[in-house]
């Protein structure tokens, strides 16, 4: 019987921490930190998967959802980063 | 217990599309789409959970008269994120292009399509 609390106890918890993580992920407005708030959503939500008894969910969201994910973000704003900065320097150039 | 885990995905939902409705760069608007889709994952797991049950993973300690939570929705959840990556990943390939070819990043400074 303490055990089923216990359980109910650890599934809440975690519920209340992705809703958090979530609302950190959406309300941080400059992308790159929001590449790391990402990743960390990922781990709570394959914490809340470990915790509702679903091992393999959680090993493919660890491994998508807290690395390959905020990666490839953070490499797609690298590459609109670096697009900016030439084109500012070659509209530079023409000011010339 | 079973509904608050329904809101938690509810809320989760609403507030991916509320970042999807009010951001400023392409890249925070995709990211935000991810949030609003892992919605749905905890939606399929919640789905298919039962207390007292184990991990469906039969085994020497697992038999069938074990009460296990239901592997179905898992299987879901599992081609749920996997999809979820392909999405974010294509999606923002899109946003490379377009500041490629427009400058822009922020949706408000689009212009009108042009075919």
């Amino acid at each position: 019987m303490s055990e089923g609390i216990l359980t109910d106890v650890l599934i809440a918890v975690s519920l209340t921490l992705v809703l958090a993580g979530a609302a950190i992920v959406v309300f941080v407005r400059r992308p790159a930190r929001q590449a790391v708030a990402l990743s960390a959503y990922g781990v709570l939500l394959t914490v809340l998967f470990l915790v509702l008894q679903a091992p393999d969910v959680a090993l493919s969201q660890v491994a998508v959802g807290s690395a390959v994910v905020p990666l490839i973000v953070v490499l797609a704003i690298r590459k609109v980063e670096s697009i900016h900065a030439n084109a500012g320097s070659r509209d530079a150039e023409r000011e010339h | 217990m079973t509904y608050y885990a329904y809101f938690v995905a509810g809320a989760v939902m609403l507030l991916g599309i509320a970042g999807l409705a009010t951001s400023r760069n392409l890249v925070h608007a995709v990211v935000c789409l991810s949030v609003a889709q892992s919605a749905t994952y905890i939606l399929l797991i919640a789905v298919g959970y039962q207390s007292g049950a184990v991990a469906p993973i039969f085994g020497a300690q697992t038999g069938r008269d074990t009460p296990v939570v239901d592997p179905v929705v898992q299987a879901l959840a599992l081609t749920d994120i996997v999809v979820s990556a392909a999405v974010t990943s294509m999606l923002l390939a899109l946003v490379v292009q377009m500041a490629k070819r427009r400058r822009v990043v922020d949706p408000d400074h689009l212009g009108p399509l042009e075919g």
